[in-house]
Formats: structure tokens, sequence, C-alpha cells
């Protein structure tokens, strides 16, 4: 087959429609990294050009090779207890707040998006059964929403690397984790405590059901929009949680700097960031 | 107690956005007495044809400030003309909050601004020019220093060059050196202007 060629053109047309559909937005200096990816995905389906290649994915109907090509451009390197902080701020301050306000007996409701391969769920999960003396008295609901279906297959599988694990307490890999010769897998208990679903941030047809969280965990994600994605997304969030509802971020980034919507509740063990009560 | 599972809904594929057939009822919802429903019809009349000037018009009326920040960002996702005019209207409201909410939403903008900074910034209002140097701020446009050299060149108002001069210290580049020490000579005799301009050269390097 001939080399397949990937204009300056090329890149600037895919890029503007993918960003439309993802809300992704690959600059110039990604461009290795984005044309790599395509021709790997024009070789796959014989398309032999970008043109071909671009004309079925704009117009196959059931999105599939869309679905594919966003699998392989976003990045899902992640690890257990990334960011522990946050774990400990919701445990010791964000949930007490929580329950101090819940009026009903229902369970407290937690989304993490994305959820990558569920190393994040898993720790959330993991870190209420050790840590938080709630879990005795509240049911809890884990929802993980991912835009990439191969990620989420993995993270029902919960099958992870040394490198994923390689942060957690021994005693904790030994209790959640069976070793499968060249990995780990994570226990049946939590892959039943996860709910994965697919979710596109920037679709409101797939983010609409998502409603009345307590807790939005959607870290490492908003440094992948540019500015009027990343508002688009801090509305869809806003919608998800109820009033009063918390949100945290990765610590390199701030919701203050494009939307107004949240205010900045600091606690001891991290700063982030609450849907405010109602004004009717 | 323990983890629980409630239904939730998996989408494999993104779905198709809002028929203009629910066009009405989306009219009807953003005017909802419940400040979730109205964020939602905003949200949703994005992909409505000729859906500007309806969400222009509730901007004005809209007392939620989540509502309003909302439909400001469904107009900037829009971006036609009457968006971009009901955006720039917002700057002479007298309400305060919705004047800053548009000159942040007006900032994402680069491109759909750069043809309308330049008339806001020769707009007779000069409350009108200094809020169109405050896009400027964080407005990612390669003219950006050379509209804020013209200002100082050329505005008749004190207060608009002050703004501008402040914001060339932040963003411009040796490039303003001359038209800095020519405002100073301008202004010889306002304290506030010598400050700001050393200041400002100071941080542009260069000499």
């Amino acid at each position: 087959m001939a080399e397949i060629e990937i204009t300056s053109a090329d890149f600037e047309k895919f890029r503007e429609f993918f960003y439309r559909k993802t809300g992704i937005q690959f600059e110039p200096s990604k461009r290795y990294f984005v044309d790599k990816r395509l021709v790997e995905r024009i070789e796959a389906t014989q398309t032999q050009n970008f043109r071909n290649y671009f004309t079925t994915l704009r117009f196959e109907a059931s999105g599939e090779e869309l679905q594919n090509l966003t699998n392989i451009m976003t990045v899902n390197e992640t690890y257990f207890f990334r960011e522990e902080y946050q774990f400990e701020c919701l445990v010791n301050s964000i949930l007490p707040d929580v329950v101090s306000r819940k009026g009903d007996n229902g369970p407290i409701r937690i989304w993490a998006v994305p959820s990558s391969s569920g190393e994040e769920p898993y720790s959330i999960a993991m870190y209420l059964l050790e840590f938080w003396a709630g879990i005795n008295q509240w049911d809890v609901e884990i929802i993980s929403s991912d835009i990439d279906t191969e990620v989420l297959a993995k993270a029902r599988a919960g099958l992870y690397s040394d490198r994923s694990v390689q942060h957690l307490p021994l005693r904790l890999l030994q209790k959640y984790f069976k070793s499968t010769g060249d990995g780990h897998q994570i226990s049946q208990d939590l892959r039943d405590a996860v709910d994965f679903t697919r979710v596109n941030l920037a679709d409101r047809g797939t983010t609409r059901d998502y409603r009345d969280f307590d807790v939005v965990f959607c870290r490492n994600l908003l440094i992948y929009f540019d500015d009027i994605s990343r508002r688009g997304a801090a509305e869809t969030i806003y919608d998800a949680l109820k009033p009063e509802g918390f949100v945290c971020l990765g610590h390199s980034e701030s919701m203050s700097r494009f939307s107004s919507l949240y205010k900045v509740r600091k606690f001891d063990e991290a700063r982030v960031y609450q849907r405010p009560a109602d004004s009717k | 107690m323990a983890f629980v599972k409630v239904a939730a809904r998996d989408t494999q594929q993104d779905t198709a956005n809002p028929r203009a057939l629910e066009y009405d009822a989306l009219e009807l919802q953003l005017h909802d007495e419940s400040a979730d429903v109205r964020r939602w019809a905003a949200r949703d009349l994005v992909d409505c044809p000729s859906a500007s000037r309806m969400l222009v018009g509730r901007l004005h009326e809209e007392g939620d400030a989540s509502v309003r920040e909302v439909i400001l960002t469904a107009l900037t996702i829009r971006g036609d003309d009457i968006a971009m005019t009901g955006l720039v209207e917002c700057l002479r409201s007298e309400h305060v909050s919705l004047r800053n909410e548009a000159v942040e939403a007006m900032k994402q903008l680069p491109e759909k601004m750069a043809p309308i900074i330049r008339e806001l910034l020769g707009d007779p209002d000069p409350d009108v020019r200094i809020f169109a140097v405050n896009i400027l701020e964080s407005l990612r446009h390669p003219e950006v220093e050379s509209w804020l050299i013209s200002v100082i060149e050329t505005d008749p108002e004190l207060n608009v060059c002050a703004t501008a001069v402040d914001l060339l210290g932040e963003v411009g580049s040796p490039a303003a050196r001359l038209p800095l020490h020519r405002i100073k000579e301008r202004y010889a005799d306002v304290p506030y202007i010598q400050f700001a301009a050393e200041v400002a050269l100071s941080r542009l390097g260069g000499e």
C-alpha cells in the first residue's frame, strides 16, 4: 500500500470535525499524535486515503468508526489512588457535609467521569469502604462514564497491571485484588459496586438523564477541551448535581477560569467546587 | 448499608439534537418557573434554527445567573449575527452582572469578536470602549496588541486609554514601548497615566 499522507488541510478538517463531535480540541502541537492514529484507522478500515476515510467518518449511520477513532484518540492512562488527597477530602469533608443536609434515606450518588479503565471509581469505592464510617449507614451509588467504549469494557473486567496498582498500600492490594499471573483483578464485589456507562459530555443527548448527584469527580478531562467546551461541560455537570452538590477537578484545573456557576469550597484536604443552593 | 445500582442510562451512540418541531415547546420551557427547565431549554435551543433572537430576548429578562450563563454560552456557540449583536447589546445594559457575564462570554470567541472589536473600540460610548478593552484581556487573537496600541494612540477619553495602558503591560511586547512613551507625553500632567505607563514599560523590557 502506498504511504498514507495526512496534509495540513486534512488535519485542520479533521480537527474541526472531531471538536464538534467530542469537544476535544487538538492543538497543532498534537499533529504527530493525531496523524499516527488517523493512518492507523485508515489502514484498519482499508479506506486507502484520508478523503475516503473522512467520508466514512462523517456519513456512516451507525457511528461505529467515529467511536473506534474516539477510542484511540483519547488518553486513558491513570492509576489507583491518583491525587489521593481528594479521596481524603471526600470521606473527611465532602460526605459529612452531604449527609448533614440529606433530607431522605435515598442513596448518596457519586458520578466519576471520565472513568477511563476504572481506577478512579474503584478507588472511590475502596476509599469509602476503608475510610468512611458512613458506609455502614448509607447506601452509595457510584456511576462512572466514559466516551471510550473500549476502556469501559476494560473497567468492567477490572484487570490491572503492576503499574496501575503501584500506589496502593499492600494491605488493600491483597484485600481487594487477586493475582492473575500477569496482573491483578479487582474483586467481584467492587466490580459490582460501580455502574459503568458510556457518555459524551459534549453531547446533551447522552447526559440528559444524569441528574441528582451529590458528588461529581471530573478530573483531568477538561484540560483536553477548549474554553467554550469547558463552559458547556461545566453546565452539564451543574445540571447533573443536586443543589449544593460538589465537583472535584484535577489539581491543575480551575472551574473559576471558565465558569462562574460554582462557588469555591476550601476544605483542609482540597479545594473543590460547589453548586450553590437553589434560589427560586 | 452498601453499594447500590439504580438503572443508569447507557447510551452507546450520541443522539440526535432536538428537532425543529420541539422549538415551540422549548420556547415555553425557556419561560418555565423552574431554573433547571430554563437552563435545559437554553441548551437545547443551541441547535434550533433562528433561536438566537429568542435567547437574546430571554437573556435580558432572566433573573437567575445560572440560566444567564447557559444562555450566553448558547449564544457564543451559535455565533450568528443576531447572537453576536445580542452579546454586544449586553455591554450597554444597566444590569452590571449581565454586562460582566457578557464580557466573559465574548472573551471565548476570538475569531468572531475580531470584526466586532474594531467597531466596539470606536463606539461613541466610552464605557462600551472600556468593556471592549476588558474583552481583549483574555481574547486569544494575534491583533490584541495592535488594537491596544491603536487605543492609546487615538482614543480621546482618558479612562479608556488608562485601561488599555494597564493591559498593554500584561500582554504587550517591546512594540508597545514607543506608543507608551507617546501617551506619557500626551498626558504629562496625569499622574496615573505616568505611573501606569512606567509600570507597563518596566514589564515589557526590550530597551
